[in-house]
């Protein structure tokens, strides 16, 4: 298990837990954004910027803060694309 | 709430982004504000209209991604959907965005409401290689489901005729059973809840959204009002938190989450395999660790570029007949009180139109276009570390950019930021931000006399004093900013139609609500200068005027009054000192021009934007901004005085 931050990019993840208080939580669920859903990690920005995530699983893509990016924890399912 | 109207109230609810507005315009006219930023109806947009003869009152309400709501735009949503029940919901759907879209149609069916769903924009999911079983979603949700293409206005007219039956028939949504065992425990609290409890539309939906409520102000007043029940919630949250390993509201969220997956896989069939096209390998450019900065910065300059190429020359076309005009009004009015008044008039509408319209417009054009191709939320995305520096994130560009427009508007679309203290820090920056009165008076002050490198260098100065004041204000605020999360919509190719019904939309509420304090305060400054308070203020601020930023006293009004109109400060400036803009130099040196251009830049924006930031934020931001405006506008100008002194 690996925080999303330090995933591999372009690589198939699963979402194994998702920390953090409940507000950011209910935001992320908000966005469908749920345990066992399957994402990839596209591109980090810049100077500790956001990252840009997309679910594989409802074909959606977000930009998530480093802080809350933080909170995602997943596991490595798939070889680099 | 008593019923507004005696006709049917059908509401339009989706997701952010899913053409709902879109679709509304198409039956409204123009009423509703679409964009391809999430969370831009941030009003809810009522019209009375007429389908086949039968008259409808129809609510676009501000996007949602659940009926649980985290930023104030998705409040308003609720309240209507709560307190008044609609006779038929039509709930817009993202085709292409289908799994996900599906949750809140599933929380929406637990309303138990007649309803049906628009599956909007199915042209762009076959182009993502998604094919969708229509029928079999309808059987499976138990509601019509129409296929629309609302930007091209096919489909619009089935989906009336499913409204209108479903209205007749007056059919409900029918329940979607969940898992046995979460069904077992909601039913427990179900059967326990008291006749006199407040129930929003049925008794399972209320007792699940007790279960998920996240507000702990809501357990503590049921502890108060009814002991016994919160125990009873209490057990139930807690078993369905063993049951399932995770707290009781996540438990809720993965039942609908997995419901509208098994559905959409059910209905849909789904041409995977990666298909890179033509807007994907661009999106991959724009989004580019290094590249994207320098689009994003080629966008900005070029978008700064067509606002001025455009709104100069429209500019002088327009103030030119309002001097005449104003000329031949004292004329025929000579000096009488009807005459101030009457120029006080005519200086605020003819402020308005010949100085804030000719950049207003444009950028607001650009504004709807960055928009619906979807760029500012990628703007939001590469923008989010620079935001992060001054303690807000990438959702905070949308109301910045705008802010270059007008302040008034900008305030309000800060409530698509989730936090309050977000949209306070936020909505206390937007004032410094330089909206096209100040750019005017920067570009007839600084870049007329000085040249267009220090007008450049007056812009950079500003964004570098934003960048501190946001640093400074978020000192004073414990809590950090929630963090980002923001949608990036897929890019699409924005409608001429569309841009065009939102600039005017945006432009709407312009008028109706700055300009007529707009004209106001013009009338007013009118009145001082008959009684001729003007001089007698001059004396009274004469200490900081002459003293402090070393210039001509009579300039006093025009600054500290300036915020009453704003738009006529040059105008007012020359009045006071008796000689044209352009032959300014006679009379004041170039120092004096940069420190009152600095003054003025900071001062309070105007009277429009305190009164938005008071109904928008409350009375005490807006004091705040009041004080914080007026305090770094001198400190700042004595600061630019005792440095270009040397």
């Amino acid at each position: 298990m690996v925080n999303l931050i330090n995933a591999p990019e372009d690589t198939s993840l699963r979402i194994v837990d998702v920390l953090g208080g409940h507000g950011v939580r209910r935001r992320l669920f908000a966005l469908g954004f749920h345990k066992n859903d399957i994402i990839e990690l596209d591109s980090r920005s810049i100077l500790r910027g956001p990252i840009l995530v997309r679910n594989l699983t409802i074909d959606t893509s977000v930009a998530l803060g480093r802080g809350v990016a933080r909170k995602i924890m997943v596991e490595v399912i798939g070889e680099k694309k | 709430m008593a019923k507004k109207s005696n006709f049917p109230d059908i509401i339009f609810i989706g997701q952010p982004n899913c053409g709902k507005s879109t679709l509304f315009n198409a039956i409204a006219g123009l009423k509703a504000k679409t964009s391809n930023f999430p969370g831009t109806t941030v009003q809810h947009t009522h019209s009375e209209v007429n389908i086949k003869g039968e008259v409808v009152n129809i609510i676009d309400l501000p996007g949602t991604y659940s009926l649980n709501p985290s930023d104030p735009a998705e409040k308003v949503a609720l309240t209507h959907l709560f307190l008044e029940k609609p006779d038929l919901i039509i709930n817009v759907v993202d085709a292409s965005v289908l799994g996900r879209s599906l949750e809140l149609t599933l929380e929406l069916i637990e309303l138990e409401y007649p309803m049906i769903v628009a599956l909007n924009m199915v042209d762009l999911a076959e182009r993502k290689g998604v094919e969708i079983d229509i029928e079999k979603l309808a059987r499976t949700l138990g509601v019509p489901v129409v296929p629309t293409i609302a930007s091209h206005g096919r489909g619009i007219k089935e989906m009336l005729d499913a409204a209108l039956g479903t209205l007749e028939e007056g059919r409900s949504a029918a329940r979607i059973k969940w898992s046995r065992d979460v069904e077992e425990k909601i039913e427990e609290l179900e059967k326990q809840l008291p006749e006199s409890f407040p129930i929003v539309a049925n008794k399972r939906f209320t007792a699940v959204k007790m279960i998920e409520a996240g507000k702990l102000l809501f357990d503590k007043m049921l502890k108060d009002i009814n002991p016994p029940l919160k125990m009873v919630l209490d057990k139930v949250r807690n078993d369905l938190q063993t049951m399932h390993n995770a707290p009781a509201y996540e438990v809720i969220a993965a039942e609908r989450h997995h419901l509208a997956l098994k559905n959409f896989e059910e209905c849909c069939s789904v041409r995977r395999g990666k298909r890179i096209g033509f807007l994907e390998k661009v999106d991959s450019i724009i989004m580019h660790r290094l590249l994207g900065y320098l689009i994003l910065l080629a966008v900005f300059l070029g978008f700064f570029f067509i606002i001025f190429k455009i709104g100069g020359p429209l500019e002088e076309l327009l103030s030119g007949p309002l001097e005449n005009l104003r000329h031949s009004l004292s004329i025929g009015l000579g000096e009488g009180v009807i005459y101030h008044l009457a120029d006080g008039l005519l200086q605020g509408i003819g402020g308005g139109v010949a100085i804030v319209l000719p950049y207003f417009i444009p950028l607001l054009f650009l504004m709807s276009f960055l928009e619906d191709v979807g760029y500012l939320a990628r703007a939001g995305f590469l923008m989010d570390t620079f935001m992060h520096k001054i303690g807000l994130h990438g959702k905070s560009v949308s109301p910045f950019i705008l802010g270059f427009g007008c302040n008034v508007p900008a305030v309000v679309s800060t409530r698509i930021l989730e936090s309050r203290r977000d949209r306070i820090i936020t909505s206390l920056l937007i004032p410094f931000i330089p909206c096209s009165a100040r750019t005017t008076i920067i570009l007839a002050l600084v870049a007329f006399h000085l040249g267009p490198l220090w007008a450049l260098g007056f812009y950079v100065f500003n964004i570098l004093l934003l960048a501190v004041l946001g640093r400074v204000i978020t000192f004073f605020f414990k809590i950090p900013s929630p963090g980002l999360i923001l949608e990036i919509p897929s890019l699409k190719m924005p409608s001429l139609k569309n841009m065009m019904k939102k600039t005017y939309f945006q432009l709407k509420s312009f008028i109706n609500f700055a300009w007529p304090i707009l004209i106001a305060g013009s009338v007013v400054l009118g009145l001082f200068q008959y009684l001729n308070f003007d001089r007698f203020i001059n004396i009274i601020l004469s200490p900081l005027v002459e003293k402090g930023l070393g210039l001509p006293r009579e300039l006093g009004v025009t600054l500290v009054f300036g915020f009453l109109r704003k738009e006529l400060s040059l105008i007012m400036m020359s009045d006071a000192l008796g000689v044209s803009i352009q032959s300014l130099m006679t009379m004041i040196s170039k120092e004096q021009i940069i420190v009152f251009t600095v003054f003025v830049s900071f001062f309070i924006p105007c009277l429009s934007t305190v009164a938005i930031l008071w109904k928008e934020i409350g009375r005490k931001v807006a004091f705040i901004s009041m004080a914080l405006n007026t305090g770094v506008a001198v400190i700042v100008s004595l600061l630019v005085r005792l440095i270009l002194r040397k």
